[in-house]
């Protein structure tokens, strides 16, 4: 009996700890908190859902309205653009970023986006990289067996080479781009300035020359790879084409 | 005979001009002596330009010649000539007299101020100093050795700071006796490291003369460029290309007549020119908008009074002459409540008398949110001025402007000025972030690895079957052992002995023949057993097979031989074709 009673005591409390860190108690937490106007305390509570490593786009929609109410547009634009990638909040999202746009006073004239470039964010969003691995991964087996059922005469294709030849080179060219994409995906970021400015400068050094400022608000491209050679500082291109590095401080990378 | 018809026709026109001008009061009458070279060679001549220009030569006396230590003077080619031209809406004349002289000995030497009456008063002309040279000074050597013509590249400074301008001429240095008839140049000169402004260029190159290394040149400079250094350092101007159609007057022996057979393109280029760069010296309390020269700047507002969401313009106006065209705008301090708009700019650029200048403007846009007055605040605005070598300032005043609310405008309601979404409650839809970058998937490897090693598999399969089917020898010795293992199953079966033990011979024998290739029908059984001691069976497996031979053979002549006996040598012979199967 004594075991009994441990044992139900003990399955009690695992659940009870394990309710409380899910993340959708968590989130109708901060909820109720937004809906009493304690923004920030709900910022808090949303922002640890976030580093528990789970998201949604309700999530990242309801922290940028808080945002808003607490008066970092910065801020509120960062979690709308990640709330934008989810397909429930999309609508809101893109309503609430124009909305945000409008409210900065120092507008960023964009750039638009190379054709090459375009194709890439299609590619990285469907099919993905791992899914233009999987068709070039599906177009090498075709071939193979293509080529393997001919040795031993199970098939006859009067164009057998060719097929081969084509199958293959769309192999070549699905895994070299699915490569390609994750690269760029890996190297390059976007990312907001939170901050209300900030200097971009020529080189990485408090005394190099000026490039241009940055305000709360630019939408900015991250090159990681550059970034990581110099601690605090991030090299980036502004939405006008201009590059140069950025104190890391202030910026939040999508 | 001397021609005297054009002499009088200028007399007449002079004293016409004279009477015109007698009512005139102007006084306004020049002297000036000029020498056509300062550095003469001993035995050259030399014309003495003496020209008195004035808007009223009511009377005008022939200068007299005084005696010039070092030239000798030729009466007999003395020039006068007269020109007529307006400057500044005023009538002006120009009475020249060419005297001519012969340089005699060589040595510093001075012309002398030369008096002149005009107008019944007396002017001095200012003296010349030249110079007249020994040619025997002059190394033949170094004048054969040195070029007909070449083109230079020369800097107007060595030691510029970053945007200051440079002048860099293009000039052509030829013979006397080389005539350019044209010149091209070769496109696609870039001068690295600078701004580059092609400066206003006359129609014709004037030529001067110079004396170089001994050697008179004449000096014809073809273009000219404003370069204005973009960073500090050492900038190297690269060689500048030129095409040029000369043609050569010394009489060779293959045109002796000198029929001007010697017409010939070169290509011409100049030596590579290194300029020192330096940085502007530092600046404080003060922005420095990059601009070297000598420039004023204003800023205006427009309007000055505005309603709330209309544009208001500050104008930054940078005239003057530098480095117009690498200007910086200006950067002012607005009040938050403004909004701002790129910026515009336009600039004008005037490039006469080897100076590069004009105005930029720039335009910043601003449009009021709110009503109120505005203020920009005053600016201290840094150029650096080279010719003095230290920043010149310029403080802008500050600016106000007032924003009144239009009466006729739609009012914004506060709802338009809120963000109208409402935050999504209840159940969400949770995912964990695992953005596995497709280089450190290890699933990706063995995909690709599989479809591979199948391949290969297929691929050794294959081979294996190709060979089994056309070569007969590999077929043989791959079927070798189950063939004599299947005799000698038979054999077992067999009920006669001696048709067993024929079986156990044949099975051994074409165990051997099918693993060495050798015909099956025809061959003995000590070939076999020769054939088998080189391929170093160990000896006692070959005594064993030796044996069983002779055994195979004897058969027939040993009617005692049981049952058990025949197993025996069955399962012997099994143990065989296992052994000959290692070293076959």
């Amino acid at each position: 009996m004594k075991v009994l009673v441990l044992l139900t005591s003990f399955l009690f409390i695992t659940l009870t700890a394990q309710s409380q860190s899910s993340p959708q108690v968590r989130f109708d937490t901060a909820n109720d908190l937004l809906e009493e106007g304690k923004y920030r305390e709900a910022l808090k509570q949303y922002r640890q859902i976030e580093d528990s490593g789970s998201s949604s786009g309700p999530l990242f929609l309801n922290m940028g309205i808080a945002s808003v109410q607490i008066d970092s547009l910065g801020l509120a634009k960062y979690y709308f653009l990640k709330a934008e990638h989810f397909e429930s909040v999309k609508n809101s999202a893109e309503k609430a970023l124009e909305f945000v746009n409008s409210q900065f006073s120092r507008q960023s004239a964009k750039l638009p986006k190379l054709p090459w470039d375009k194709a890439v964010d299609i590619f990285k969003n469907t099919p993905g990289t791992f899914g233009l691995f999987l068709i070039g991964y599906i177009s090498l087996c075709i071939a193979l067996i293509v080529i393997v059922l001919d040795w031993f005469n199970l098939i006859s294709l009067a164009k057998r080479n060719t097929i081969a030849i084509s199958l293959l080179a769309i192999t070549v060219i699905m895994v070299s781009l699915a490569y390609y994409v994750d690269y760029v995906d890996q190297r390059y970021d976007e990312a907001v300035l939170i901050s209300e400015e900030s200097e971009v400068r020529q080189n990485p050094k408090e005394s190099s020359e000026l490039v241009s400022m940055a305000y709360e608000g630019y939408d900015l491209t991250l090159d990681r790879k550059k970034s990581e050679e110099f601690s605090g500082w991030y090299y980036i291109r502004l939405g006008n084409g201009q590059f140069g590095w950025i104190k890391s401080k202030g910026i939040e990378i999508l | 005979m001397i021609k005297t018809g054009k002499k009088l026709a200028s007399l007449f026109i002079f004293f016409l001009f004279v009477l015109s001008c007698q009512k005139s009061n102007a006084q306004s009458v020049s002297v000036q002596a000029t020498l056509t070279e300062t550095n003469i060679f001993e035995g050259e001549s030399v014309q003495l330009d003496i020209a008195i220009s004035g808007t009223s030569l009511s009377s005008l006396e022939r200068p007299e010649i005084p005696t010039i230590e070092g030239l000798r003077y030729l009466p007999n080619r003395t020039i006068s000539s007269s020109n007529y031209s307006y400057i500044n809406g005023k009538p002006s004349l120009t009475q020249t007299f060419g005297f001519q002289f012969i340089a005699m000995s060589p040595g510093s030497f001075n012309v002398p101020s030369i008096k002149i009456k005009v107008n019944n008063k007396e002017y001095a002309a200012k003296p010349i100093s030249f110079k007249i040279l020994d040619p025997k000074t002059i190394d033949n050597g170094d004048a054969e050795r040195s070029p007909d013509i070449y083109v230079r590249l020369e800097a107007s400074t060595k030691n510029p700071v970053v945007g200051e301008q440079v002048v860099a001429d293009i000039v052509l240095y030829f013979k006397s006796e080389v005539e350019v008839s044209n010149y091209n140049t070769v496109p696609g000169w870039k001068a690295e490291g600078f701004w580059k402004e092609e400066l206003n260029n006359p129609a014709q190159a004037r030529s001067t003369s110079v004396i170089i290394n001994g050697i008179r040149y004449k000096r014809a400079r073809l273009l000219q460029y404003a370069l204005f250094p973009t960073k500090p350092g050492e900038l190297t101007l690269s060689p500048y290309s030129l095409s040029v159609r000369v043609r050569n007057n010394r009489r060779t022996s293959r045109d002796p007549f000198n029929f001007s057979f010697g017409q010939e393109n070169k290509e011409l280029k100049t030596l590579p020119v290194t300029l020192n760069v330096e940085r502007p010296p530092g600046i404080e309390n003060a922005e420095y908008i990059g601009a070297v020269g000598d420039f004023e700047i204003k800023r205006t507002i427009k309007p000055t009074s505005a309603y709330v969401g209309e544009s208001v313009e500050i104008i930054t106006e940078i005239k003057g002459t530098g480095n117009v065209p690498l200007l910086n705008k200006p950067e002012y301090e607005f009040p938050e409540s403004l909004e701002l708009y790129n910026p515009q700019e336009n600039s004008a650029i005037t490039r006469d008398n080897r100076k590069i200048g004009g105005s930029k403007v720039f335009t910043d846009i601003v449009i009021a949110r709110n009503d109120g007055l505005y203020t920009i605040p005053e600016k201290r605005i840094a150029t650096y001025n080279p010719s003095s070598d230290k920043y010149e300032y310029t403080v802008l005043p500050e600016i106000t402007f007032n924003a009144e609310i239009d009466p006729n405008a739609t009012v914004t309601t506060l709802e338009d000025m809120r963000l109208d979404i409402d935050p999504v409650t209840g159940l969400a839809n949770w995912e964990q972030k695992s953005v596995i970058p497709l280089k450190n998937r290890k699933s990706v490897f063995v995909l690709m690895a599989v479809p591979f090693l199948l391949f290969i598999g297929a691929f050794g399969y294959k081979t294996y079957y190709d060979k089994l089917t056309n070569d007969s020898g590999f077929a043989r010795s791959t079927k070798a052992r189950e063939m004599a293992f299947s005799i000698l199953e038979e054999a077992k079966k067999t009920e006669d002995i001696k048709e067993s033990y024929h079986k156990i011979q044949k099975a051994l024998s074409r165990f051997i023949a099918d693993k060495l290739n050798l015909p099956i029908a025809g061959i003995s059984a000590q070939r076999l057993l020769e054939e088998v001691k080189d391929k170093k069976l160990n000896s006692s497996a070959l005594a064993d097979l030796k044996r069983i031979f002779e055994k195979c053979e004897t058969v027939a002549y040993a009617p005692n031989i049981s049952k058990e006996d025949m197993e025996t040598d069955i399962q012997k012979s099994r143990e065989l074709i296992k052994e000959l199967g290692k070293v076959l």
